[in-house]
This record gives structure tokens, sequence and C-alpha cells, in this order.
């Protein structure tokens, strides 16, 4: 039947591929695309909070200490410096994508390892952010919710002058929602992190093994370079919402 | 039902195909020393010295000029600068920009829902803002 002759020639009929993608690759980017969904509601509910309060802190105020400087005001240089990390780490995976291009084992090998120790550095200065907020300012999960919290627990979250008696209470409720938005949404990045450390370890264990030399290809390093990238486009978002905003 | 349908014929579909469909930039290459690797190297380290520039650039306006300027100018220049990082970082690093058209168009149509998402969410907060202010319970 010629039914079925135009059907093979068909660009969507089956039996070829018009995104020249290969599966894989194509399922890694639709879960990145659901993935920034799911980031997106965490940001847009942080946004739909903040625009709910009167007042909101400032980060300059809260974000202002670096390891071993004491009580030095130093307002974002922290996250500067976290954010430098993951950008060079991202770097670092796409020069292992390019060598992966090639088939140039040593170079994938070295630019792995690279992005690794970027990545855990990165998991590292987050350890020591949440650790200082929840000493030092006693940030965390559910706190500031004690109607009866004297005002100078938090009044310094915010720009200088900006509490009065009228708005205490929505200082004390915006403080809560900072944090519980905070810890959450750096928490679910941070997760990201974390597994994209333990891909990278599985793609770097593979690679000196001589798996995809076997295979052919070094796809399996693009795939997981691609999820680390989101993780990098994903920290870009949460640097402007929680910092610069 | 048929002899192809033995679970080695089907490894070789996912398999064998996988290599064939090394697209843009994955097509075939084999010396990492040629030119053409060079160029490469040198786009993804011209990206890179792009953010970092960006983002020092924002963060010396978050610390010292933002005070001082009108809200809305700087909420726009940051999120003009957000989505110029996410470009570069989704069409360079993510070698989006070396897909085929449509494989592209599929990725980002769906992004379009944000739109909706953002100004819905935000206007609710400020109406919720407003009827709080305007007619408090306390």
């Amino acid at each position: 039947m010629s039914h079925a002759t135009t059907a093979e020639t068909k660009t969507w009929g089956g039996g070829r591929s018009p995104f020249n993608v290969s599966y894989g690759k194509m399922m890694m980017w639709f879960f990145l695309l659901s993935d920034a969904f799911t980031f997106s509601a965490f940001l847009i509910s942080y946004g739909t909070k903040r625009f709910f309060s009167e007042v909101w802190p400032d980060a300059n105020s809260v974000f202002h200490a670096f390891p071993f400087m004491g009580h030095a005001n130093l307002p974002l240089l922290f996250v500067s410096l976290m954010t430098f990390i993951l950008i060079m780490s991202s770097v670092t995976m796409v020069l292992a994508v390019h060598c992966g291009h090639y088939g140039d084992r040593q170079g994938v090998i070295k630019w792995l390892l690279w992005t690794i120790v970027g990545g855990i550095a990165f998991l590292s200065c987050q350890a020591w952010e949440w650790t200082h907020l929840a000493h030092n300012t006693g940030g965390l999960w559910g706190t500031f919710t004690d109607p009866a919290t004297p005002l100078d627990k938090f009044e310094h979250f915010f720009k200088h002058g900006t509490i009065t008696a009228a708005n205490t209470n929505a200082a004390l409720e915006a403080s809560h929602s900072f944090y519980n938005y905070f810890f959450t949404i750096t928490g679910f990045h941070g997760g990201h992190v974390a597994s994209g450390v333990v891909l990278l370890i599985m793609a770097l264990i593979n690679t000196v093994n001589g798996t995809y030399d076997k295979r052919g290809h070094y796809e399996m390093i693009e795939k997981v370079g691609l999820y680390w990238h989101f993780v990098d486009l994903v920290w870009v978002f949460v640097f402007t919402c929680f910092y610069l905003l | 039902m048929s002899a192809h349908h033995t679970s080695d014929n089907i490894q070789h579909l996912y398999e064998g195909d996988q290599s064939k469909l090394y697209s843009g930039v994955m097509a075939h290459h084999t010396d990492i020393k040629s030119t053409e690797s060079k160029k490469q190297v040198g786009r993804i380290w011209k990206v890179f010295w792009i953010l970092l520039v960006i983002t020092v650039v924002e963060v010396v306006v978050g610390m010292f000029f933002s005070a001082s300027m009108p809200r809305a100018l700087v909420n726009f220049f940051f999120l003009a600068l957000t989505l110029l990082k996410a470009g570069y970082i989704v069409s360079v690093f993510m070698h989006l920009g070396d897909e085929v058209k449509s494989f592209m168009i599929t990725v980002l149509i769906p992004l379009v829902l944000f739109i909706w998402f953002i100004i819905a969410f935000l206007f609710d907060g400020g109406f919720w803002l407003e009827m709080n202010s305007s007619f408090p319970i306390r």
C-alpha cells in the first residue's frame, strides 16, 4: 500500500531522529525542563511571600560574614566566592565534555576531577554558610515564630531604621519566611549539587575503566554535563533572588 | 514475535543508534589539538570571562549602588543580567545553540509558561498585601 511507504519517509513517522539527538540526551533535557519548573515554583513562591510582606530582610545585612574574618562586615563577598566556584566548575565540566567529543580520555579524567573538586568546594562553602547562619543569626527552618521574640533578635536583618512598632509583627513573620525559603531552596539546590558530584564520580570511574572508549563515544559525560550546568544555572537564579534583588 | 525481537538486536538499536546520533559539535572529531578544537576551547573561556565580569558587576552594584538607585531600575538591571548569564550557560555550556532548531524550540517553548507564572503569583502577593493593609484583621 502506498500509505505505508509515505509513512516511512515522513519526518515524524518514526524510525528516524528528527531532533538528531539520542534518546538519553533528549530525556535529560526534558527532565531538566521539569526540574526548572520545580525550582521556579520554589522561587516564585518566595517572590509571592515577599510581595505579600510589608518588610523583607536585606541581603547585605543578613549575608555579611566570611570564614576566619570574625565579625568583619563583608556583604555578599562569601556568596560571590561560591558563585565563582560554581561557574568555574561549569567551565571545567564543559572542557571535560569537549575532550569527550574528541575521545581524549586523559583530558576527560583531568577536567572531571577538577569539576568534582569544584563541586565539593561549593558544598563545603554551603555547609559553612548554613552553620554560620544557624549559630550567629538563629535562623533555621521554623525559627522566629514566637510572638514574644525580642526585637533585637531580628531587627538587624532589615535595613537600618526600617522596623517600627507598627511593623514589628510583619518583620518577625518575614524573618520566619525568609529563613524557611532560604534553607529550603539552597538545600534543594545543594542536594542537586551533591547528587551531581555522585554522578561525576560514577562517570569518572567509568572513564578510568575505559567504559566509554569501549562504547565508542563519551555521550554519558555530555549528559552528566547537562545536569551539572543546569545546577549552575539554578544557582544563577538563586543568587539573584536571595542575594541581589 | 519475529526473530529480530531478540534482546541482542534491541541492544544494537539502543547502543548502535546512540553513537550515530551525535549532533552539532559532537560529530566525528579526532584531533584534540586541531584548530577547530582550540577555537571551541577559546569560546568556552570567553564565555567564562563574560560570566565572571557580569557576576562582579552584579556584586559591586549590589554592595555599593543598589541602595541609592530606584528599586525598579535595580531589579530590572539584575534580572536582565541574570537572563543574559542564563542564555550563555544554556547556549554555549549546554550546547543548546549547537542542536537543531526544532529541538531548541521544543526545549524553550514550555518556558513561555513562566511569563504567566511569575506575573500571576507576584500580583497575587501584592494584592494580599494591599488587602491586609487596607482591611487589617488586628
